[in-house]
């Protein structure tokens, strides 16, 4: 991203960018609601290959972690949601059993992914005999390591376990899950050639950065799948917060969606879905595009947490009188904060000279940075100093 | 400034004061501390559980203190999670349990197998993780001198949540606290749903009678065709898609009734021997 480009700039390229880039390998279907407990309206269902899998991916799918009615999940499957996700560690491994329990009888229709968090090779393939038990198949669709970020997670006898998995035919397709440092992990994916799909965090507070990461993941032939579409969702907001309120208007979490599913690089999303009501609205999500009205949305949300995230464009108003490198340290608060990236956030830090670590924002009097677009200044680095330090 | 940010930090520390649960690792001989107590919130647990980070918010997650103890190549991580109430804690408990394995009398519930471990007391819920050197040794032992130590230092109630015991035990399978909408169903917004050999019963409180019947109210009309039972305050039943024979009643601040029966006749024969057990 253009370091003069704000997020708002930002947003409305990507935008226009995505609107105008075909989308390959898209089809559209109805589905007809075949028996919904409310009056059944028809789904209109897009689809697109992910990756070399070449498997045929509703653009919506269904993260099953959170669900709690095995209903939930067989109705989706009903309306034609083809992509499944689910993992070893969700609830001990309770979820795995719920979403065998759901589509059961719909098995070879759908495409089902889990996931394993194991430590070592020896606990991975006690994982994927678990999983298939559990899930009650021969075979899963896509066996991803759980949540690594960066290729140290990454141990060669792991990635032996998955290929063998394969050739024995108990796994069609590997992958990793990603909650962070995807700038570095998913060009490595793709230099590395044995993945066949990514599972990443990806969302319209992100920056350009990550569509970069994604475009060389997908040009490489990885298939991208994309979860916390929603920004961490109203869950991550306590009540009462604005952005809980911007989060939870009517609208904003379908124009979410919508925004990253016009995403082209982007195969399929997994939102978290609990009820049928959330499953209708997510649904609406391929029936039509990303409105200006939805746009509007999203603008504003980003508005209600500018005062929270740095945008890092540089424009900082002012220097601190002790010296320290404001931009830098909102940059790494937003790696924390805006992005889930923690350890990246605090290994940066750490990075920092000794007298630049033990400086308290709290021991002034009055802070001389001012940014231009009303990040607080004082208390970020505040917390940015109670976070990492 | 200085005045906002002295009380910044005073408040800061009675909160991480208020989080800290005293943890260490001498709960078993030879197993000492490997790093420090780390604390975590609601807003940067998904630094520590990543992806399953919605599943301890969906039930109401306060805060975490969590230790990685050690123990030559053998390693274990104590997660000691506070939840907002006992109810929660106890939700949390009941949605990670093994359904095929018993619940051990440990705080108001728990489950030790060999190299893991979790029970509920009071708001905490506590999951004691081990990464063995050998997958396949048991280590039974050291994960209850674990539970037993842990459940001594923690305050709170040790009986199951009372509404538990109003289900019906003939046939029952395991029981959980579903923290949002129960049955797939956004109305009914939180409560406990007892899975049986066949069927599925479920209670949820509503916060007044007039609640529960506006809640009920939107429900029967949900349920396209369905027909009124004659069970306490009001009650209807239907036969709907996905959930089968569903009979739904109320009573005082009361919503609940059976699912997933193959007639709704059946579900309202059941759901009128459920009625008299709730208070």
């Amino acid at each position: 991203m253009n370091s003069n480009t704000s997020r708002r700039d930002f947003l409305s390229t990507s935008l226009s960018a995505g609107l105008a880039l075909p989308v390959l390998g898209a089809t559209s279907a109805m589905a007809l609601d075949p028996q919904s407990a409310k009056a059944a309206t028809p789904a209109k269902l897009d689809y697109r290959t992910l990756g070399r899998t070449g498997l045929k991916v509703t653009t919506v799918g269904m993260g099953c972690m959170i669900t709690s009615d095995p209903s939930v999940i067989t109705r989706a499957a009903d309306l034609g949601i083809n992509y499944f996700d689910t993992a070893r560690g969700y609830q001990h491994g309770n979820n795995e059993r719920m979403v065998a329990a759901a589509l059961g009888a719909r098995r070879k229709d759908v495409i089902i992914s889990t996931k394993s968090h194991a430590p070592n090779k020896e606990e991975m393939q006690k994982h994927l005999e678990t999983s298939l038990r559990e899930l009650n198949t021969d075979y899963i669709d896509i066996w991803y390591l759980h949540g690594r970020n960066s290729p140290d997670e990454v141990p060669d006898d792991q990635i032996e376990v998955q290929q063998l998995a394969k050739k024995q035919g108990k796994v069609r397709f590997t992958g990793i899950s990603t909650h962070n440092g995807q700038q570095q992990l998913l060009p490595w994916m793709a230099k590395k050639g044995v993945f066949d799909v990514v599972l990443t965090g990806y969302n319209f507070t992100m920056d350009a950065s990550m569509d970069q990461a994604i475009e060389t993941a997908a040009k490489a032939g990885l298939g991208v799948v994309a979860m916390k579409v929603m920004a961490g969702g109203p869950r991550r907001q306590k009540h009462g917060d604005p952005v809980y309120k911007k989060l939870t208007q009517e609208g904003a979490m379908l124009a979410a969606l919508k925004w990253v599913i016009k995403k082209p690089n982007i195969a399929t999303t997994i939102p978290s879905i609990t009820d049928m009501d959330q499953l209708d609205e997510n649904l609406k999500a391929m029936a039509s595009p990303l409105s200006a009205g939805e746009e509007k949305i999203l603008s504003a949300h980003l508005d209600a947490i500018r005062p929270l995230y740095c945008r890092m464009c540089g424009q900082c108003d002012g220097a601190c009188q002790k010296g320290l490198p404001v931009a830098d340290v909102l940059r790494y608060l937003t790696y924390a904060d805006g992005y889930g990236q923690f350890a990246l956030g605090r290994e940066r830090f750490m990075e920092l000279s000794a007298e630049h670590k033990a400086i308290r924002c709290g021991d002034c009097f009055e802070c001389s940075v001012k940014c231009p677009h009303g990040v607080q200044v004082f208390q970020r680095m505040a917390r940015a100093q109670e976070l990492f330090a | 400034m200085k005045t906002a940010a002295l009380l910044l930090s005073i408040l800061l520390a009675a909160g991480v004061a208020r989080a800290q649960v005293a943890l260490d690792c001498h709960f078993a001989p030879g197993w000492e501390a490997s790093g420090v107590v780390r604390q975590f919130t609601a807003e940067n647990l998904y630094d520590y559980k990543d992806g399953a980070a919605d599943g301890y918010l969906s039930y109401g997650f306060a805060r975490m203190s969590t230790i990685d103890c050690k123990s030559g190549a053998d390693t274990l991580t104590i997660d000691v999670s506070e939840m907002n109430d006992a109810d929660a804690a106890y939700g949390l408990f009941t949605a990670n349990r093994d359904p095929k394995l018993p619940i051990a009398p440990i705080g108001m519930g728990g489950q030790i197998q060999s190299q893991s471990a979790t029970f509920a007391k009071g708001k905490y819920y506590v999951e004691i993780t081990e990464v063995a050197d050998n997958p396949e040794a048991d280590h039974t032992a050291v994960m209850q001198a674990f539970a037993a130590g842990i459940e001594q230092r923690l305050e709170g109630r040790v009986t199951a949540p009372e509404a538990l015991q109003w289900f019906l035990q003939e046939n029952l399978d395991s029981i959980r606290l579903i923290p949002e909408s129960v049955l797939g169903l956004k109305l009914l917004k939180r409560g406990y749903v007892a899975k049986y050999k066949q069927g599925q019963a479920f209670i949820v409180l509503e916060s007044s009678p007039e609640s529960a019947a506006e809640v009920f109210k939107k429900l029967r009309a949900h349920f396209d065709g369905s027909a009124p039972a004659q069970i306490t305050d009001e009650a209807f039943q239907a036969k709907a898609p996905y959930l089968d024979g569903i009979c739904v009643f109320r009573k005082g601040r009361f919503l609940a009734g059976y699912a997933n029966l193959p007639d709704a006749t059946q579900a309202a024969a059941l759901a009128a021997k459920l009625a008299p057990r709730i208070p």
